[in-house]
């Protein structure tokens, strides 16, 4: 008798939610499929992507407490971020989405600020980090990182004087955020006593770096802060290689987060320094190792330890909105600016557009894994000096 | 900063290596402009076609990019064979395109490379690739440099040697040579210049993609990778001369030098200013470049 | 008493610019923005052609005009309002181009053409060397103009490059730069002054760019020097004019629309796609269609001339 009412009631419930759940929700956004910058944000996609999977072999998301299929509505901004907003308004205004998935990259989130904020859409947003971020009016975009450029350079600071480093070289890339980076770093390594012995930027497309490793060798400095992207991480890690500098503190600001630089340097990837805050093996994190996990299964490698898991902790931040307040968009503003959201990174929680739970972090490759060196609070592992590199 | 930094093996070291793939790219460039006038802005598509044969066949088959190189050349050679008898050859045959035949082989090239760059993206997605030959770091008087740069500042260095003898003794490469200095006088002699022109374009590509592929073994390769190396060699062609294919040697020796030393002098974040700077002083002051003869530019 | 096709033609004319001008009370957003584009290559083109199209000499760099307006009005951004950054930033282009185009016009053609390219590419990393040497690193813009006020403005700026085609073609000065054109050595025998009529409307060729990279950066909001300076704009400009035709007003336009609805019809769908098709067909207009659309058009139309 239980079991007959138990399944009737199976059935009623089945038949109300198939009722419920014919509107798909519409999910869209716009990302650099193409162009200059789409080996950078492939590995957001294919976070968003993996997403898209679960989301469809579960069946949908939860809607304020009902659960409804998603309809996935993407475009390619062909690494054009011009193209960004027109887009954004296109899936706003044309294709009617219920929510959006941010973009990659620092220009394009303040492409689409504007947009978001004329239509009072709320997006999460993830692959960004500038201090220009909190010229943005509240509201309509959240960053989640912790890789903000002024907490980073005093971090950094503060990580070097611990590891007792008396004099750095700094090498610089052109472009925006590494330049911001810079911009804080600078005074914060002066007021912390550390001499700077080598200062140098270089243009985008650079080809070579021997120039500036050469002078970094014979300076012989404790530290090597090379503020580059993975085109110049790389260069400078065959270089550095080459000419065999051989600092204890060697830090690449990105590129060795994502899973290309691993399987290209190999045991020459440990040791190096980079920006992160999130690794799979912190333990205070239980959703970390399934994600990481899953991402394994579909593609083979493991994730961005940067780009993918910011992009998940977006979507996570956005799920959990979205149930406890369904596809309202005043009420998902509320509830993004007041909740805490547990997400694989740990507790993520908004203050304005600025996420002021999340400590400023810093990975160290060991043994080619990502583990957290800094600060003590959350590190995975303590950080080691740079073994040599092999022959 | 120690200024004796300059005068290091090391730098050396770097500037003939980035010199030796300069010049197999300005080769290639010079040729097809000094035998046709026309301007190869797709140049560079062919520097990444090699590039992405050598990766694939060591990323799929283990094999040696050296070898590799060897295929991609001939895969090029026909590229540009083809283009020319396709394409190329009916601007020639059009009177009123040959009236305009700069401007059109420009359009015409550009237009290719877009079409190469889009679908080596589409067939290999857009992700930079690269890997890991010959790592190795060999010590040779005073500099540490890694073999695979080393390798590829032998073989380019054999190649672009080979290219000056082909142009000197080579049946062909005279008929190349003659053609440059007088297309008019060379067709009168009795020079099939047609197919010499096929045989340019098919040389000239050959060692964009050698170059690609030795390139591949230090740097990543992605399908947009290749408009930086087409302005370098348009840099090169310009400081050597136009038309003037042992000047293009020289000029890559002095584009490399001044990427590298300058940026040691003054600071890297010039370099890019520095290199344009030299480019257009070069085309105001002496177009006819810095080695003398060959096109007049006023 | 003006011929009657002269009169239809204007009247035509103004009621087309009147229904443009119209056109966000029925489109929406997107449409509006779509139209912005088109209205925007309008205008690179057709200043692109005023000097290239006429004088036959490529200019592969005009997108360092268009940059340079943008860096104006990115620099003077709530400095002095908008109606004076503006101009200002036609202005800053154009006097790029009086100090550029002195040097510069003196080298002939396939010279000239690349070094167009690298003059380019020059000023780009110049910005980028000024703004971090500024400890800039991005400038985002915030407040700025609606897109219906940005549409009216682009909708201006068209029609003024579109006149100024016109009366520049019909002028003595067109007539010098054709000259130039067909040979330039006999144009000098005949009393042409090349150097001034070429550095004069190289000149006037950049200030429409200039103003065009000013509104566009308000449009965008954010600048970047590696994205202002992008080469692909100046490819961009040259494939239009050449699949629309470069001689005349109406072939700009030609290409300029062909060119959004192309990209309108793919970009969502295939963008790679797209771009192959975009080289496609420029190779195919060179080689078959060599005279643009509107050439075409205009030889479709009157069979009987020779």
């Amino acid at each position: 008798m239980k079991t007959v009412l138990t399944l009737a009631a199976m059935l009623v419930a089945a038949g109300v939610t198939q009722a419920t759940a014919q509107e798909p929700v519409k999910i869209g956004y716009a990302i650099s499929k193409t162009g200059q910058f789409a080996p950078a944000a492939h590995t957001q996609i294919q976070t968003y992507e993996l997403w898209q999977d679960q989301v469809a072999a579960g069946g949908g998301i939860d809607v304020g407490g009902t659960k409804r299929p998603v309809k996935f509505i993407t475009y390619d901004d062909q690494s054009d971020f011009s193209k960004a907003p027109q887009i954004y308004e296109k899936l706003i205004t044309d294709d009617k989405v219920d929510l959006l998935l941010a973009p990659w990259g620092t220009p394009f989130h303040f492409a689409i600020a504007g947009i978001l904020e004329k239509y009072q859409f709320p997006v999460v947003g993830n692959s960004a980090a500038s201090v220009a971020i909190r010229d943005i009016k509240p509201g309509n975009i959240w960053f989640p990182t912790s890789c903000i450029p002024d907490r980073m350079g005093a971090e950094l600071a503060k990580f070097l004087v611990q590891q007792k480093v008396k004099t750095a070289a700094v090498t610089t890339l052109q472009l925006p955020f590494s330049l911001e980076v810079k911009k804080f770093l600078m005074p914060a390594l002066e007021s912390a006593g550390i001499k700077v012995v080598v200062n140098d930027e270089y243009a985008p497309d650079v080809k070579d770096l021997t120039a500036t490793l050469t002078k970094i060798k014979q300076a012989a400095p404790d530290a090597v802060i090379s503020l580059s992207y993975p085109s110049d991480s790389i260069l400078y890690m065959k270089g550095a290689r080459e000419l065999d500098i051989n600092a204890p503190f060697q830090l690449l600001l990105v590129g060795p987060a994502e899973y290309f630089f691993s399987k290209m340097f190999g045991p020459n990837l440990d040791g190096v320094v980079t920006m992160g805050h999130w690794s799979p093996h912190e333990a205070k994190w239980p959703k970390a190792k399934p994600f990481y996990d899953a991402y394994v299964k579909k593609y083979n490698e493991p994730p961005d330890y940067l780009d993918s898991a910011l992009a998940w902790m977006s979507i996570e931040i956005l799920e959990q909105a979205v149930k406890t307040a369904g596809l309202d968009k005043a009420k998902i503003r509320q509830a993004i600016s007041s909740e805490t959201f547990d997400t694989i990174d740990g507790p993520v929680k908004f203050k304005g557009v600025e996420n002021i739970v999340t400590p400023t972090m810093f990975l160290q490759f060991q043994k080619g894994e990502a583990q957290i060196v800094w600060p003590a609070s959350e590190a995975t592992a303590s950080v080691e000096p740079k073994p040599a590199w092999t022959k | 900063m120690d200024l004796s930094v300059i005068f290091s093996a090391q730098l050396l070291a770097s500037v003939l290596v980035l010199a030796s793939l300069y010049a197999l790219v300005a080769i290639g460039l010079n040729l097809v402009y000094g035998t046709m006038r026309l301007l190869n802005v797709a140049h560079g598509e062919l520097v990444m076609l090699g590039g992405y044969v050598a990766y694939w066949a060591f990323a799929q088959w283990a094999i040696s990019p050296l070898l590799a190189a060897l295929v991609a050349m001939v895969i090029a050679a026909a590229v540009g064979a083809l283009l020319y008898i396709a394409i190329i050859r009916r601007l020639f045959r059009s009177p009123s395109l040959l009236a305009r035949i700069e401007s059109n082989s420009l359009l015409v090239f550009f237009g290719i490379s877009i079409i190469i760059q889009n679908v080596t993206s589409l067939a290999f997605t857009a992700d930079s690739r690269g890997y890991s030959y010959l790592d190795d770091v060999i010590e040779i008087g005073g500099a540490r440099i890694a073999a695979n740069r080393l390798a590829t500042l032998a073989v380019a260095g054999l190649a672009s040697l080979a290219c000056a003898l082909f142009f000197r003794y080579a049946r062909s490469g005279m008929a190349m040579r003659a053609i440059i200095q007088q297309r008019d006088a060379a067709a009168l002699v009795g020079i099939d210049v047609d197919r010499i022109n096929v045989q340019v374009f098919a040389l000239g590509f050959a060692l964009a993609a050698l170059a690609g592929a030795l390139i591949s073994m230090s740097q990543q390769i992605s399908p947009f990778m290749g408009f930086p190396f087409t302005v370098s060699g348009f840099v090169i062609i310009i400081l050597g001369g136009l038309g003037n294919l042992t000047g293009s040697i020289f000029g890559s020796l002095i584009l490399a030098a001044v990427e590298v030393y300058g940026v040691t002098l003054i600071s890297p974040s010039f370099r890019s200013i520095l290199v344009y700077g030299v480019f257009i002083a070069a085309l105001l002051l002496r177009p006819q470049g810095l080695l003398g003869r060959s096109i007049r530019a006023r | 008493m003006m011929p009657l096709r002269k009169v239809l033609l204007i009247c035509g004319a103004v009621l087309a610019v009147i229904c443009c001008a119209l056109l966000p009370l029925v489109v929406g957003p997107y449409g509006v923005g779509i139209a912005l584009n088109v209205l925007m290559w309008i205008a690179l083109a057709e200043s692109w052609a005023m000097f290239s199209g006429l004088s036959g000499y490529i200019s592969l760099g005009h997108a360092v005009f268009y940059g340079v307006g943008a860096y104006v009005t990115v620099l003077l951004w709530q400095l002095v309002p908008l109606w004076v950054a503006i101009p200002l930033s036609g202005f800053g282009a154009g006097l790029l181009a009086l100090v550029l185009g002195w040097p510069c016009l003196r080298v002939r053609g396939p010279y000239f053409v690349i070094l167009t390219l690298g003059v380019s590419e020059f000023v780009k990393y110049i910005v980028i060397g000024s703004e971090a040497a500024l400890g800039r690193n991005g400038r985002l813009l915030i407040g700025t103009p609606s897109l219906v006020v940005l549409f009216e403005a682009m909708l201006l700026v068209a029609i003024v490059s579109m006149v100024a085609l016109y009366v520049v073609r019909s002028s003595r000065l067109g007539a010098g730069l054709l000259a130039i054109r067909e040979d330039e050595v006999a144009a000098g025998a005949v009393g042409v002054n090349a150097t001034a009529v070429k550095l004069l409307t190289f000149t006037l060729s950049a200030l429409v760019p200039g103003v065009v990279g000013g509104l566009m950066i308000l449009r965008s909001t954010y600048f970047e020097p590696l994205q202002a300076f992008n080469p692909t704009t100046s490819f961009t400009i040259v494939t239009i004019a050449i699949l629309g035709g470069s001689d005349d007003v109406p072939g700009p336009l030609l290409g300029a629309v062909l060119l959004v609805l192309l990209s309108e019809l793919l970009w969502a769908r295939a963008p790679e796609v797209y771009m192959i098709i975009l080289g496609v067909l420029l190779v195919a207009f060179v080689l078959f269609v060599p005279e643009g659309l509107l050439g075409r058009v205009q030889r479709l139309a009157s069979p009987a001339k020779p």
